[in-house]
């Protein structure tokens, strides 16, 4: 009869055993086996930067893919872009242009493939619009704060103290409008100058300024290139680099332009937490013009050591047609984004050597 | 009493219904008046495989909401990459990312993610060697290993048995203290090496050190059970104590030996330690210890050669298995809970001799007790210096 209680009794607990067996069984299982997901059939190949060809059944993670769509920023576009801004003549005739500025800092960019990232910016562009003016042009600017911080507008070049945006913030929704004249000729930058700076300009608060001579300058094609970068994780160190806020984007978008036509490239650099970012072009070399305010280039290179706020213009054509790099050559840089590539072409289609530039890209 | 039933299961179930309608209700309706804080997702890099031309990592998501890893890097430089089956990782789920690398011999690398919030999270391996193929010649290989970690070891150490058969009462009690400090050491061994390797390869997530606490309980309770039931049956069948007693050390070991087995298996396999010849001394040396542990309760027992060698294997086969599947498919979830089923089973067999000692021998507190606990301990940390 014991015997028989205690096989009762061994029945019972055994239920609990199985209990506890399965749970604890259940859920390791649940960690160790990984879940997945139906994945899709057809695989997919991709590309490497050695010329490896890879097969997969899953995502292709690459920058490859950024087409712009997803953000108001075109780089394709924003490197011809130039802000006359609204013209007018004055009285005097001086010539008055009027911009109009807004800044913001609750816009989420996708700044690559996938990569979202709070920018703070102007006129909801990063890098902002590039003023550009006639040295002696009146330049008035109607700059409204739609942000939750306070702003400014700093600009490089030659003005009274008032309008220098770095003792005057400008609160959430005030308004401020600055005015001075475009001097001297050059290239220079604008940035917003509320402390802490280094987060408002590590964010995107940054354009290009540049005042043309009176005479004009000599036609060339000619682009801004806003060498930047993204901290996006605010470990104080830069995830992405890149001319114009888009990691690699020109290295996958080639820049056309025609062989043996001069190029004139305005370059600033902007770069936070980096001491210095550097400009090497392939192929040829340019002449360069340090903040563009001598008419004597003061070198003829093929690389550029700049620090932040460092601004140079550049003046070069291409002999031959092809595909040629140009990127920092600080490679930690290029191989984080900072890597862009312009594709030389003949102005008639009917040259020899043809490449076709479509199977190298 | 069966028509109190129902009532019964309602009060059982009541409680539950209402705390689900509490979820429901957190998770519903209250859910905006409840959202503080920010919520930081994470993924965590469980594992990275250098295989010829190809670095794979294999990611987990380690945090409260889904992510998107959408970026891949070797050393701080983003690579064209690709991850199976999707980018997209909802909770717990784990990614394959395959990096095209042309990865150099021994050399240390960073695999670093971005997911989509631009948060990078990296995972360091000090030198890179090729992944194990999973092909026969490794099997027989990590099987090699396991035998000369395992079972060879432990049946040298049982041939200690005729020498402690012949002992007095006093040296036989110190040779079964012996074997308590030896098993000690094991556990806190176990104990120890569970907890490397939570925090070196398991997402806080899993709460690392409540897991270990928790099987090592778990796992005392059961062999608590299963060691009883043995006992209560030699008391019906011929079957002795201490043979029993022996049986419920070689099972700890055996559970032991498999968690070092899946660690030692993940090791290889990861290219974590340079596989020497002297490691593997180091580990025989170690473990032929445990034979002695198994051989010593056998003793006065008269009982054939055979059982004892049964035991030996009990004690020393998972250590085969443990290899093998530490070798071809490393879970650092898995091997932390080896590892402190291991130590669980061996504080119970600890209790167990403990026990024995005290109902054989009058005089527990004998100071060739206590000496054989202390010695065991020494031994067993001057033979883990080897290793």
């Amino acid at each position: 009869m014991k015997i028989l209680e205690n096989m009762e009794k061994s029945i019972q607990s055994s239920k609990m055993l199985y209990i506890l067996i399965l749970i604890v069984g259940v859920s390791t299982l649940y960690f160790v086996i990984p879940s997945v997901t139906v994945a899709e059939e057809t695989p997919q190949t991709f590309l490497t930067h050695t010329g490896l060809v890879i097969s997969t059944t899953g995502d292709v993670i690459d920058p490859i893919g950024y087409d712009g769509e997803a953000l108001d920023f075109d780089p394709a576009k924003f490197m011809k872009n130039f802000d006359y801004g609204d013209v007018s003549v004055l009285e005097d005739g001086t010539t008055l242009r009027e911009f109009y500025i807004t800044a913001r800092n609750d816009r989420v960019m996708e700044v690559s493939p996938g990569v979202f990232y709070n920018v703070w910016t102007f006129n909801d562009s990063v890098p902002g619009p590039t003023i550009r003016a006639t040295e002696g042009d009146l330049i008035r600017i109607h700059f409204t704060n739609e942000g939750s911080k306070s702003h400014s507008l700093h600009f490089h070049g030659i003005h009274k103290a008032e309008m220098d945006g770095v003792f005057e913030n400008i609160g959430p929704g005030g308004k401020f409008t600055y005015e001075f004249y475009a001097e001297p000729v050059g290239l220079h930058l604008y940035h917003c100058h509320v402390h802490p700076v280094e987060e408002h300009i590590a964010h995107g608060m940054y354009g290009a300024y540049i005042v043309d001579p009176k005479e004009g300058r000599d036609s060339a094609e000619e682009f801004i290139f806003v060498l930047n970068g993204l901290d996006t994780d605010f470990d104080g160190e830069n995830n992405f680099y890149a001319a114009n806020t888009i990691p690699f984007y020109y290295q996958h978008h080639p820049i056309e332009i025609p062989v043996n036509q001069k190029i004139r490239a305005y370059v600033v650099n902007v770069l936070e937490f980096d001491a210095v970012n550097n400009f090497h072009l392939h192929g040829t070399l340019f002449h360069h013009y340090p903040a563009g305010t001598n008419s004597v280039p003061s070198g003829y290179n093929d690389m550029l050591t700049m620090s932040q706020g460092d601004r140079q213009i550049l003046e070069f054509s291409y002999k031959y047609p092809g595909l040629y790099m140009f990127h920092a050559h600080n490679t930690e840089f290029s191989e984080k984004g900072w890597v862009s590539t312009f594709l030389a072409k003949e102005t008639t289609d009917d040259f020899d050597n043809k490449v076709e530039y479509d199977d190298i890209i | 009493m069966t028509s109190s039933k129902p009532k019964i299961a309602i009060s059982a179930i009541a409680p539950i219904v209402l705390l689900a309608i509490l979820i429901v209700f957190l998770l519903g309706p209250a859910s905006t008046f409840l959202q503080f804080g920010i919520i930081l997702p994470e993924i965590s890099i469980e594992k990275i495989q250098f295989l010829e031309d190809e670095i794979h990592a294999t990611v987990r998501n380690t945090g409260p909401v889904d992510v998107n890893v959408v970026v891949a890097d070797v050393n701080d430089r983003i690579q064209p990459a690709a991850i199976e089956p999707d980018s997209h990782l909802e909770r717990f789920e784990t990614g394959l990312v395959r990096i095209p690398f042309d990865w150099n011999e021994g050399q240390p690398y960073a695999v670093g993610l971005t997911i989509d919030d631009g948060t990078r999270f990296e995972k360091r391996v000090d030198a890179a060697s090729a992944s194990l193929e999973p092909n026969s010649e490794l099997f027989a290989f990590l099987g090699v290993i396991g035998l000369l970690i395992g079972v060879v070891p432990i049946m040298i150490g049982l041939l200690w048995y005729p020498f402690i058969n012949k002992l007095g009462k006093n040296s036989f009690n110190f040779f079964l203290a012996f074997t308590i400090g030896l098993l000690l050491f094991l556990a806190l061994d176990a104990i120890e090496e569970a907890f490397e390797i939570s925090n070196m390869h398991l997402a806080s997530v899993f709460n690392g050190e409540l897991l270990i606490a928790t099987v090592i309980i778990l796992s005392f309770l059961a062999l608590f059970g299963i060691g009883n039931f043995l006992i209560k049956r030699s008391e019906f069948s011929k079957l002795s104590k201490g043979l029993a007693i022996s049986l419920m050390v070689a099972i700890g070991i055996g559970l032991h030996n498999l968690g070092e087995g899946l660690a030692v298996g993940a090791a290889i396999a990861l290219g974590e330690v340079a596989l020497s010849t002297f490691l593997i001394i180091g580990f025989a040396t170690h473990n032929t210890t445990e034979g002695l542990a198994i051989a010593a309760p056998f003793a006065r027992t008269k009982s054939a050669i055979g059982k004892m060698i049964c035991f030996g294997m009990i004690a020393g086969i998972p250590a085969i298995f443990g290899t093998w599947i530490g070798g071809f498919s490393f879970s650092p979830f898995l091997t932390v809970i080896f590892l402190s089923i291991g130590a669980g089973a061996i504080f119970q067999v600890v209790w167990s001799i403990f026990k024995f000692i005290k109902e054989d021998s009058d005089s527990f507190s004998n100071i060739s007790v206590i000496c054989g606990i202390g010695v065991g301990l020494v031994v067993m940390y001057l033979t883990s210096i080897f290793i």
